[in-house]
C-alpha cells in the first residue's frame, strides 16, 4: 500500500509543478509543502582512533568519544505553510591535542590534554517556510548550548524558480552571536570569556541539464569576527577575524539500467588565513527492488596550511598556531549506508572512516604529529504519517 | 585569483550544460527521492559539522549558521 502511495505520489510530482523545482539546497519538491509529516531520528557512534606512540609524549593516547543522538520532525501546515524542528544532543569525552614539543631527536610530539574533558551538547533548530508558485522562503532560528560555549543563529534563505522551470535560483544568508566561557580546569585556557560573530551569505543556482542530470553551482562568503583563538590550546594565538570564500558545484545523473543514481560535488575554499581546500565527494545511491537502497560514497579532502601554522611555533611572532586542523594534509573517506523501507517506516544503516596523511594532500607543509583518524556508525528511523 | 579562475571555469561549464528543454511530463526521473541535492538532512548535517570541527574550511551548502565549540 505504501509503495502504490509512494509511487502515485512520484508520478503526480512528475507532472505537476511540484517536480519542476530543484533549489540548490533542497530537492525536487520546493514550491509545494510536505504532503505528510515525517519524523525520524538518528543515533550516531563517533570514535577517534588512539594518538600513534611514536608521535606522542608520553605514549599513545586515547582520544574523543561522541555519542550524537538526533531528531527531525517536519509537518504541513495550512496550505503554503511548513515547520520543522531539529534537535541534537552530544555527548563527548576523552583527551586532545594540547600542544606540540620537540623530542630530544628532534621530531615534533604531541601533548595530549589528559582524558579529562567531559562535555555535553544540545542544539534546537526551528525552521517555518512558505511556500508561492515559483518557489518558496524560509526562516531558520538554531540555538546550541555547550559547558563553554553558546550560539544563537538566525538564517534567511529563498528560491525562486525560472518560468519554464528549469532552472531555480537560490539565496541565503545567516547570522550568529556565539559566547565562549571554557571550562576551567587541568589545563590553562587562552581567555575566560570571550565572544564572535559570523556572518554568511550564499548564492546558487540549479538547472536540469537532462531528463536525467541535475547540476548546480554556488558561491558563499562567510566572515567571522571576535575570539577566532582555540581557547584550549597551549600554543595559539590567531587573527581576529576571518574571511571565508568557497566555490561548489554537484551533478546528480539518473541511470536507468541499474536504476541508480550518482552524485559527485566539487567545493573550493579559500580564506584570509592562507587556507585553501579541494573537497571532492561522490556517492552512488544503488535501487535493490523497490523498497531498499545500499549507497557505498567517499570523500576527497585537501588542504594547505594556515599563513601562521607551525609545528614549532615562535611565540614572539604576531600569530601562532600549532593546531593540527590549520595544518596541510590530505583526507580520504568511505562509507556504506543501507536505507530500509518498511511500510511507512524507513531503517537507516550507515558506517564510515575517515583517515588523514599529510602526503595525502596537493598542498606543501610540515606534517602535523596530531591528525585524525576516526571510525562513524549511525542507526536510524523514520517514520511517514500517510 | 584562484578563486577567479575557478568561477569562470564553473560558469563556462553551466552555461554550456544549459542548453537542454525538458518538458514537465519528462522530468519523471529527476523527481526521484535520490536526485535530490540532500535525501538524507540528518546525515548530511552530522557529516558536515564533523568536518567542520576536524578541518580548516567549511560551508558551501548554504549560508554559515553558528558555531560550536566542537574541537
Amino acid at each position: 500500500m505504501s509503495r502504490r502511495g509512494s509511487d502515485k505520489s512520484s508520478a503526480l510530482l512528475a507532472l505537476t509543478s511540484s517536480a519542476l523545482l530543484l533549489p540548490a539546497y533542497q530537492g525536487a519538491r520546493a514550491d509545494a509543502p510536505p504532503e505528510f509529516m515525517e519524523a525520524g531520528m538518528r543515533y550516531s557512534k563517533y570514535e577517534e582512533d588512539n594518538t600513534q606512540g611514536k608521535k606522542t609524549f608520553g605514549g599513545s593516547s586515547q582520544r574523543y568519544d561522541i555519542d550524537a543522538a538526533q531528531f527531525h520532525l517536519l509537518a504541513p501546515v495550512a496550505d503554503n505553510w511548513a515547520f520543522a524542528l531539529d534537535v541534537q544532543w552530544e555527548d563527548m569525552s576523552g583527551a586532545s591535542p594540547w600542544f606540540v614539543g620537540e623530542s630530544a631527536s628532534g621530531e615534533p610530539k604531541v601533548i595530549m590534554s589528559g582524558a579529562s574533558i567531559e562535555d555535553t551538547r544540545t542544539e534546537v533548530s526551528v525552521t517555518t517556510r512558505y511556500y508561492y508558485d515559483r518557489g518558496n522562503a524560509g526562516v531558520n532560528y538554531v540555538r546550541s548550548d555547550e559547558d563553554d560555549y553558546d550560539s544563537n543563529a538566525l538564517a534567511l534563505d529563498g528560491a525562486f524558480n525560472s518560468s519554464d522551470g528549469l532552472t531555480t535560483y537560490g539565496g541565503a544568508l545567516s547570522f550568529s552571536a556565539d559566547d565562549i566561557e571554557p571550562t576551567q580546569g587541568s589545563v590553562p585556557t587562552n581567555t575566560l570569556k570571550n565572544d564572535k560573530d559570523i556572518s554568511s551569505a550564499w548564492i546558487g543556482v540549479s538547472r536540469i541539464i537532462s531528463t536525467r542530470s541535475l547540476l548546480r553551482f554556488g558561491l558563499s562568503f562567510t566572515y567571522r569576527d571576535g575570539f577566532l583563538t582555540d581557547p584550549y590550546k597551549l600554543n595559539d594565538n590567531r587573527p581576529d577575524e576571518r574571511k571565508e570564500w568557497t566555490i561548489s558545484t554537484g551533478y546528480r545523473h539518473f541511470f536507468d539500467a541499474p536504476n541508480a543514481a550518482l552524485h559527485a560535488d566539487y567545493r573550493y575554499f579559500d580564506d584570509d588565513w592562507g587556507v585553501g581546500s579541494h573537497t571532492l565527494d561522490l556517492a552512488w545511491y544503488q535501487n535493490l527492488g523497490d523498497l531498499t537502497q545500499l549507497i557505498p560514497y567517499a570523500r576527497y579532502y585537501s588542504q594547505g596550511q594556515a599563513d601562521f601554522f607551525g609545528n614549532l611555533v615562535d611565540l614572539s611572532d604576531r600569530y601562532y598556531s600549532q593546531d593540527y586542523r590549520l595544518s596541510s594534509f590530505g583526507a580520504i573517506t568511505v562509507g556504506l549506508r543501507l536505507r530500509q523501507e518498511l511500510g511507512n517506516w524507513v531503517v537507516n544503516l550507515s558506517g564510515e572512516r575517515y583517515r588523514t596523511d599529510e602526503s595525502w594532500g596537493v598542498y606543501n607543509g610540515d606534517e602535523s604529529p596530531a591528525l585524525v583518524d576516526y571510525w562513524r556508525y549511525s542507526f536510524g528511523l523514520d517514520y511517514i504519517f500517510r | 585569483m584562484n578563486v577567479l579562475r575557478c568561477l569562470v571555469c564553473l560558469l563556462l561549464a553551466f552555461g554550456l550544460c544549459a542548453c537542454e528543454t525538458v518538458e514537465p511530463w519528462e522530468r519523471g526521473a529527476l523527481a526521484k527521492r535520490e536526485m535530490q541535492w540532500a535525501p538524507d538532512a540528518m546525515e548530511i548535517s552530522l557529516q558536515a559539522q564533523i568536518n567542520a570541527s576536524k578541518e580548516a574550511s567549511s560551508g558551501g551548502m548554504g549560508a554559515a549558521g553558528g558555531g560550536c565549540g566542537c574541537n
